[in-house]
């Protein structure tokens, strides 16, 4: 029984955007539907003024800004929103990746990236009944940068957005470049 | 920016009665604890319409999760009708419009105190743990600051001593419910105060585990195929409670964690304690067409 | 279905709080308005605890749980929790405050003058039962001062510090709106300045005196001398979007600040704000953070043991959860309690088998 209103569109669309980032960081490999294609939904359901976010786009700057959180940089942000990965390796060097006091400040990495085709990955730990392989259109040196970055349980987690579709890759994957 | 703009029409109570801001933080931390399995993440754990210490950090998690498509079951102590698990269950259905059930294979989201229900959970479904202290090293080190110290070091020669000491004084390990268990191989963790019985439950599960202690502000998660492991020694294996061979007196099941009831005559009788389970014993002994799911334990012995 | 019918738990929680709330009778605005009205001093307590300052709310809450506080401030709290976050504003200067009261117990007189205001202090507590008798108690009429106070009064602290009594204070580089907000994210340890304070602000009022009188009876290192205590009203400042500064009203607040002995040179100052007139609190978080920096981890005025424990929600909330049933964690205890006793008795009967083998004859 319902005694309160029911949720507004953002209520729904910030709902539906959550379960699925949710689902996608804990079977990581696994495609999920977010209710929009592109970034901006999921902006909408994680930041707000607690939050220091970086976008390499200004309609994601601008949206990002409306939400009264800090628009930081690379280095700064706890949540980074990139259209593009290729050329971005120097800015993510200096990416959170926490303490292992807090290793919740290790930063969320939002990048539109092609699912199915690029480097052929094999992927490997929680969340993974065994292992997963599946292709990600990822700069080829990313993956040796994560691992460099990454001291378990340091490090950053990835959302990685083709259209509607994501894909988690937590910090706890361990990534094989086949 | 206008002042329009960061306002809303004025409504006494949010849907899912978090406000956007609250549900924000809680995803964003929510992320974190599935990224880091076992690991304690502090969020500001805003108050709800209920006391501290009767479910409020499930229900946050909870009310972040749900929406009106969701089925909700919520036990305490494995019973649906419990008179905290009713009162939590009646609130979250009145804020979110979500269904209630008592059946686990109908919910979405089971929000448990004390107890993993005996039907396996799904790949689809959620568990939120109620958990009271969050810190397994609460009783070697009560300071907050130098327990997250110790996760940080991985520093649990204090606790496994403890075990050890349990072990040489009395001839096992003490530790009854909340089992200290290692999880992904690198935090330890409280499963919350579930017997020994349920925490093999949470080993390379199918379904997602949130656990939520809203007083002390801290969540932490064990999402599907994840390492769970009881601290034990290699030469003392773990124990789970001594009821494979417990007769319910209500449905005649037997094998599952059994609630004890004393008698005026002296000894005791014994319930099953995931109450539904039993109550569905019942009606299909009735003749009743009723669903009863896999079970983790079979004939008392438990099956990946 | 007789399992079922043993429990019946949705009736039953129902039925019980028909018969709390039944026993309070109709709740109505003129009921709110007279609790309002006549205890100030309670409604402030439950505004502080709550940190939220609407004394209708606070007066409804304490109306809708018969005054039982820790349900009032929890009800307030849940209530606060929901409402969205506008504007963050301005800072608060001692010396803007419109202060009605502003003593120091550490000058026979300081600048700007001891100014009593309404208080209790030196009056005889004698309860007046004529009234019971039907005499109703008439309060006598204030004779105004021959000059008025000022409305507002320096800080003694600035003045210690031109005297170098007091250390300089320490310019924040903190952005008002970015000072944290412990309602925001979670107290950690070492807790900022901003968070311990804001904590103390919303602290229970009773935890705060019985661990600030701990830290005065000896348990922690410095007694405390009031510096300075204030009850004030306070303009709450901020900035429209269009920039404009604006009052968006008044709140009441007090504040005191205590210090002890020297160190570096310098008297130390303790210090505690809260909403509303809550002396005695004040006094007591104030002598709290005074003890703080030099406190033993694990000590009553260690900040990590204070703050943990006057939580006034977390605290009531915890206490009262052990009337739930534990009898899940409680079965577990058993089983092992029992497989220990049996694996001692086992042990004990090989014993006494291996006694009685030495005894025998040897051959």
């Amino acid at each position: 029984m319902l005694t309160v209103a029911p949720p507004d569109a953002a209520e729904a669309r910030c709902n539906a955007t959550f379960e699925a980032l949710m689902w996608s960081m804990a079977r990581p490999g696994d495609v999920r539907e977010l209710p929009e294609a592109g970034l901006t939904s999921i902006v909408e359901a994680l930041i707000d003024r607690e939050c220091v976010a970086y976008a390499d786009s200004p309609d994601l700057s601008r949206q990002i800004a409306d939400t009264g959180a800090v628009l930081g940089d690379p280095a700064t942000a706890d949540h980074l929103f990139l259209d593009r990965l290729e050329g971005a390796s120097d800015a993510l060097a200096g990416i959170r990746c926490g303490s292992a006091l807090y290793p919740d400040d290790g930063a969320t990495l939002v990048a539109q990236v092609a699912h199915g085709s690029g480097q052929r990955l094999r992927l490997t730990g929680p969340g993974i009944d065994g292992a997963r392989d599946m292709a990600l259109a990822l700069p080829a040196e990313f993956w040796a940068m994560r691992e460099q970055l990454c001291a378990y349980p340091e490090g950053f987690d990835l959302l990685l957005v083709d259209g509607r579709s994501v894909i988690g890759i937590p910090r706890s994957t361990q990534i094989e470049v086949l | 920016m206008t002042l329009a703009a960061l306002t809303k029409p004025w409504a006494a109570t949010s849907y899912g009665f978090l406000d956007a801001s609250a549900k924000r933080e809680l995803r964003r931390k929510m992320l974190k604890a599935i990224a880091v399995p076992g690991c304690q993440m502090p969020y500001a754990s805003r108050e709800v319409p209920m006391a501290r210490g009767w479910g409020t950090g499930g229900l946050q998690v909870t009310l972040t999760l749900v929406n009106p498509q969701s089925t909700i079951k919520v036990i305490d102590q494995g019973a649906d009708d419990g008179v905290n698990a009713a009162s939590i269950r009646r609130f979250i259905s009145r804020v979110s419009g979500a269904a209630e059930t008592w059946d686990t294979l109908d919910a979405s989201i089971v929000q448990s105190r004390h107890r993993v229900p005996e039907e396996t959970m799904r790949e689809d479904q959620i568990l939120v743990l109620q958990v009271p202290n969050p810190e397994p090293l609460r009783g070697v080190e009560p300071n907050m600051s130098i327990a997250r110290q110790m996760h940080a070091d991985a520093d649990y020669g204090r606790l496994w001593l403890t075990l050890y000491e349990q072990l040489v004084r009395k001839g096992r390990i003490m530790q009854g419910a909340a089992y200290p268990s290692l999880v992904n191989g690198r935090h330890v963790m409280t499963p919350s105060p579930i017997p020994r019985w349920d925490v093999p439950k949470l080993n390379m599960a199918r379904h997602l585990t949130f656990l939520s202690a809203g007083r002390e502000k801290r969540l932490h998660a064990v999402p599907p195929f994840t390492r769970v492991e009881p601290l034990v020694f290699s030469d003392r294996p773990y124990r789970v409670e001594d009821h494979a061979d417990l007769v319910c007196r209500r449905s005649g099941i037997a094998g599952y964690f059994m609630n004890e009831i004393p008698q005026d005559s002296g000894g005791s009788v014994f319930e099953v304690s995931d109450s539904n389970l039993g109550i569905k014993a019942i009606r299909r002994a009735e003749g009743e067409a009723v669903e009863i799911g896999a079970t983790w334990y079979e004939n008392g012995e438990y099956s990946a | 279905m007789a399992y079922v019918a043993t429990r019946g738990g949705e009736k039953a929680i129902e039925q019980a709080e028909r018969l709390f709330r039944q026993d309070l009778g109709t709740i109505d605005a003129a009921r709110v308005e007279a609790i309002r009205q006549s205890m100030p001093y309670l409604v402030d307590r439950v505004m502080g605890e709550a940190s939220l300052y609407d004394e209708d709310m606070a007066a409804l809450a304490l109306a809708q749980t018969g005054g039982e506080l820790s349900e009032a401030v929890l009800v307030l709290r849940a209530w606060r929790t929901t409402q969205p976050r506008l504007a963050v504003a301005a800072p608060l200067l001692q010396e803007d405050l419109l202060t009605v009261r502003r003593i120091s117990a550490a000058f026979k007189d300081i600048p700007g003058g001891q100014i009593l205001g309404p208080t209790l202090d030196y009056s005889h507590r004698v309860l007046a039962t004529d009234v019971l008798e039907g005499k109703p108690y008439n309060p006598p009429s204030v004779d105004p001062a021959a000059t008025a106070a000022p409305m507002r009064q320096p800080s003694l602290a600035d003045w210690q510090r031109q005297q170098g009594l007091v250390a300089p204070a320490n310019d924040s580089t903190v952005a008002p709106d970015d000072i944290p907000d412990l309602t925001r994210e979670p107290l950690l340890f070492p807790a900022s300045r901003a968070h311990r304070l804001q904590s103390l602000a919303r602290a229970e009022t009773g935890g705060v005196l019985a661990l600030g009188y701990a830290a005065m009876r000896g348990y922690g290192n410095a007694h405390p001398t009031v510096n300075e205590l204030r009850l004030a009203e306070a303009e709450v400042m901020v900035r429209h979007p269009s920039g404009t500064e604006f009052s968006a009203g008044r709140v009441r607040v007090c504040q005191a600040e205590v210090t002890s002995k020297e160190k570096g040179g310098f008297l130390e100052l303790g210090f505690a704000a809260s909403f509303g007139w809550n002396e005695v609190k004040v006094i007591a978080a104030a002598t709290l953070d005074l003890n703080s920096a030099e406190a033993p981890v694990g000590s009553p005025v260690h900040e990590e043991f204070y703050l943990s424990h006057t939580e006034s929600v977390e605290a009531s909330g915890f206490c009262i959860h052990f009337k739930l049933p534990h009898y899940v964690t409680f079965q577990s205890v058993l089983d092992a309690m029992r497989d220990a006793k049996a694996k001692a008795a086992a042990a004990k009967a090989n014993q006494d088998v291996a006694v009685e083998r030495q005894t025998e004859p040897a051959e």
